[in-house]
């Protein structure tokens, strides 16, 4: 069982929908925000232009940085393959958002503990959606089970061959992207 | 214990369905409901923040009267027995000594049930409402309307094999839409995008035309010569059902691509190309868009063109096409609640710029309403698609010509952020006697009122989207909760002051409920009462037929789909489609061009905001917090100016300040300024007005009638010359 996302960057239009309806699901900050949305482009001269945009959060890695790091083992893998932060174990030390490569991490000044994206897995459990993808007005996010070969998640994955973001940095993202 | 309630959202028109978890008559949580055809489970970032407006601690909650000069910021919070009694008895005033033409009212778009507003203005005796009708959609259905009897704005884009989206931007504005799109790109379908600007939209599709702003008329017209030319059109259907197609084919040989190419800026090669794409594909559609809608004078004449593009490559209709919904033959629409036989001729005569903009006032529809009902049964309702003039209107409020305009009641509207020429609103509004205001927050418009009252937002008060009453379907939303503190619907607002107005008889409901239950009877489901409409049924969709113009006849005077309207020679104005050039550019002012050497675009919805709505809700506000002028790299480069740096934005008519987005998402002569723009935070004392001079682009646009569309009015927000600098130190 490995919870794992894909993020389609052809429907994508960055409607911010999924930054908010994240804030609001964790009773986030006003200024938290563990899912961001950057606009690449346009890239060109007028008019020969290309964009897209690209929605990033925590990638649940496999070879997790930001968990291997940890000196205090707030950071740790889930039975289910996300990561995830034991608020009270986490001493403030920011090391992790020093070796996250994504920049996905955040001090919750309020708390001193470090946060992020959740992949919803209270949500999950109980067979809902995260947050982001039920939000989704372009339908451009699924989830599922990495570890499942029959899964829609899977399947979407190979046929539309998928890849996590900076796969060459080796951390092993549970995050897909398809490429606009 | 829970309740679910079935909601819909009001902070765009789109109306998407919502469900309200309420426990103890407190909603806990908002989210998308799954079974609502358009959103289908998912929400915007607006739509994601619900509770947040619901709740929000500026919110407008009780009537306040002003105690201090006009534009002071000074009200104090007065009962509604006293604010509808004082509204009344000045109402009553104001009637006696300059007639019931002098109440005038201003609307925003679709946060209200309109056909109340009408039906209390036709029983009060004004003709005088106005919306932002003639910008937003109301020309091209209008035209579409003279040509072939109802508006084609129900496109099948989920079995078409191209569509066109033109001055569109559905990524921003429309996101259910754009889902559909993509869903149809999927199928196969090509989509075609027309803008002047590199939007996300057209960042999707698989043909971008990058007109020069305001061109858009060319580009039809040389479609139009394409099309025709080579023979591209549907001969069995221009024989069989149309009028006029010798004299419109006469019309537009001149029109050719290269004489496009120098007008657009676009190549005639790939004008022809983007013609040839449309007219081959069978079925196509174009899709509805409000950009066309706010080039000013020629508004309706490319509205003209598109409509007969619908027509000669045969699309209208027809399964995959340009489908014509007509009205829902059962449900009492908003045309039959207005009670517009009520209001006399000699009141009609009067309406604002009925003897200028006669197809977008009594006259024109007159003509149409009689077509309308021969055919369908029904017209279109008044409220937007027969309305005085905004300009003229503004105009009469500070000369008094033709007569005096002493009163406005304005309802989900910011006035002096939504209408071209802001200071000239301003001082209209200033001009009244008696100025009232109903709506969520104090706004800028709002701080000139002598009444603000508080308005009841989506999740307190039911919804029944019906596309102002011009859609065959219908989907019926409940409230979640009874307005919070005093706010009140605008139906429960209109009936109150009606009946303080002897209006008794009109009004036998009691609230927006038993208003709505009485429209659903016809339909006959025999349910006890509109809530349980909502959550049994929820929709009415009238069964979708095709080619109806077969049956039942097109409904214009001919009785044929016309491509030579004679409703428009009627009225006085060029039954064909023709070039105009764009009222504000180098054309049309070339004296100007040196001084103002680049050309604006002001307006576009931009993700995320609707209009100049939700400017308070902070959540909403931090994802934008200051307007953008967007300005091409090499522009930027020449005027030395970086991203985030205040720029001045200057027109003839005002300037204002934005800071600079640069991107090469415009051309580098283009500058696409946003809209809407006004700032809560901000001092409210006249004329700080929380800075509604300062970045609102309207204040640069000019409404001078004799720049708008020549049969609709529609000012111009497209293709005006300008110039830009930065922002000095002190400046």
């Amino acid at each position: 069982m490995r919870w794992g996302m894909l993020i389609d960057l052809k429907k994508c239009v960055g409607c911010h929908a999924c930054t908010v309806a994240c804030q609001n699901e964790n009773h986030l900050p006003l200024a938290m925000k563990y899912c961001k949305v950057y606009k690449v482009g346009p890239e060109g001269e007028y008019p020969n232009l290309t964009s897209y945009n690209i929605p990033i959060a925590c990638m649940h890695c496999q070879e997790a940085p930001c968990v291997e790091g940890c000196p205090s083992g707030a950071s740790h893998h889930r039975e289910d393959g996300t990561v995830s932060i034991n608020p009270k174990k986490c001493v403030g030390c920011r090391f992790c958002l020093l070796v996250c490569p994504y920049g996905v991490r955040h001090m919750n000044k309020e708390t001193g503990a470090v946060e992020k994206c959740t992949l919803c897995v209270e949500r999950l459990e109980t067979g809902e959606v995260t947050r982001c993808t039920e939000t989704c007005q372009l339908k451009a996010r699924h989830v599922g089970d990495l570890d499942d070969p029959d899964s829609e998640l899977v399947r979407i994955i190979h046929k539309e061959n998928a890849r996590p973001l900076y796969e060459h940095l080796g951390t092993k993202p549970s995050i897909y992207y398809i490429m606009p | 214990m829970s309740e679910y309630k079935k909601v819909a959202c009001h902070f765009c028109h789109m109306n998407c369905g919502m469900v309200a978890q309420v426990e103890d008559g407190v909603i806990t949580k908002v989210t998308g409901d799954p079974e609502h055809p358009f959103n289908q489970g998912a929400q915007c970032p607006r739509g994601a923040s619900a509770l947040d407006h619901l709740n929000h601690p500026n919110r407008i909650n009780f009537p306040l009267k002003r105690v201090g000069n006009r534009g002071a910021g000074q009200f104090e919070r007065v009962s509604w027995e006293e604010a509808l009694g004082d509204i009344t008895a000045k109402l009553v005033e104001l009637k006696d000594t300059y007639g019931a033409e002098t109440l005038s009212s201003l609307g925003g778009t679709n946060r209200t049930d309109d056909f109340a507003r009408r039906r209390f203005f036709n029983l009060f005796g004004s003709p005088n409402v106005a919306h932002t009708a003639p910008v937003c959609w109301i020309p091209n259905f209008l035209v579409e309307a003279a040509s072939y009897g109802w508006a084609a704005f129900d496109p099948e884009i989920m079995n078409t094999r191209c569509v066109v989206i033109w001055g569109h931007n559905p990524a921003t504005s429309y996101l259910p839409e754009m889902r559909g799109l993509l869903q149809a790109k999927e199928n196969g379908a090509k989509i075609i995008v027309i803008d002047p600007i590199f939007s996300e939209t057209a960042a999707k599709a698989d043909l971008w035309l990058p007109v020069r702003p305001g061109s858009d008329n060319a580009l039809a017209l040389a479609w139009l010569n394409v099309i025709i030319t080579e023979g591209l059109y549907d001969y069995e259907f221009v024989e069989e059902w149309t009028v006029g197609f010798e004299e419109l084919s006469e019309r537009v040989e001149s029109y050719t691509p290269e004489w496009a190419e120098e007008k657009t800026g676009v190549s005639a090669e790939l004008i022809a190309q983007a013609a040839r794409m449309y007219a081959a594909a069978k079925p196509a559609c174009i899709q509805w868009g409000v950009a066309t809608d706010q080039f000013g004078r020629g508004s309706s004449a490319g509205a003209q063109a598109r409509a007969a593009l619908r027509i000669i490559t045969g699309n209208l209709d027809v399964p995959g096409g340009d489908v014509m919904p007509g009205p829902h033959p059962e449900f009492i629409t908003d045309w039959e609640m207005e009670l517009n036989e009520l209001l006399p001729e000699s009141q009609r005569q009067k309406q604002l710029g009925a003897d200028k903009f006669k197809l977008n006032t009594w006259p024109g529809y007159q003509l149409l309403t009689d077509n309308m009902v021969r055919v369908w049964g029904k017209s279109i309702p008044a409220e937007w698609f027969c309305e005085a003039n905004a300009p003229m209107l503004f105009r009469a409020m500070i000369t008094s010509q033709p007569y005096p305009v002493k009163a406005c009641i304005v309802l989900a509207n910011n006035p002096l952020v939504s209408y071209a020429n802001s200071r000239l609103v301003y001082q209209a509004l200033k001009s009244l006697d008696l100025l009232v205001v109903m709506d969520y927050w104090m706004t800028p418009s709002a701080l000139l009122a002598d009444y603000v009252l508080p308005a009841a937002s989506w999740l307190e008060r039911p919804v029944m989207t019906t596309t102002y009453g011009v859609s065959d379907w219908l989907i019926a939303s409940e409230r979640a909760i009874e307005p919070m503190f005093e706010r009140k619907t605008d139906v429960d607002f209109w009936r109150e002051l009606g009946l303080r107005l002897g209006q008794a008889e009109y009004w036998p409901w009691e609230n927006d409920e038993e208003i709505f239950q009485y429209r659903l009877a016809p339909i006959g489901l025999e349910t006890d009462s509109y809530e349980e409409f909502v959550q049994c049924y929820r929709m009415a969709f009238a069964p979708r037929e095709y080619r109806k113009y077969q049956e039942r006849g097109v409904a214009t005077p001919s009785g044929k789909v016309e491509l030579k309207s004679s409703i428009l020679e009627q009225l006085g104005y060029d039954p064909l489609p023709h070039y105009v050039e764009p009222p504000f550019g180098s054309e049309a002012r070339p004296e100007q061009a040196k001084a103002y050497p680049l050309t604006l675009v002001a307006g576009g919805g931009f993700m995320p905001f609707f209009h100049s709505e939700h400017r308070e809700v902070t959540r909403i506000r931090l994802l934008r917090p200051y307007p953008r002028v967007a300005i091409n790299p090499e522009l930027a480069k020449k005027m030395s100016i970086h991203s985030n740096e205040w720029v001045w934005i200057e027109t003839p008519t005002g300037r204002v300040k934005q800071q600079a987005f640069v991107t090469s998402a415009v051309a580098p002569d283009v500058i696409q300024a946003e809209r809407g723009w006004w700032f809560p935070e901000k001092p409210t004392v006249d004329p700080e007005l929380m800075g509604v001079f300062e970045s609102n682009i309207n204040v640069c646009l000019d409404d001078d009638p004799d720049t708008c569309d020549e049969a609709c009015g529609s000012w111009c927000t497209r293709a005006v010359m300008c110039r830009i600098r930065k922002v000095g130190e002190g400046d």
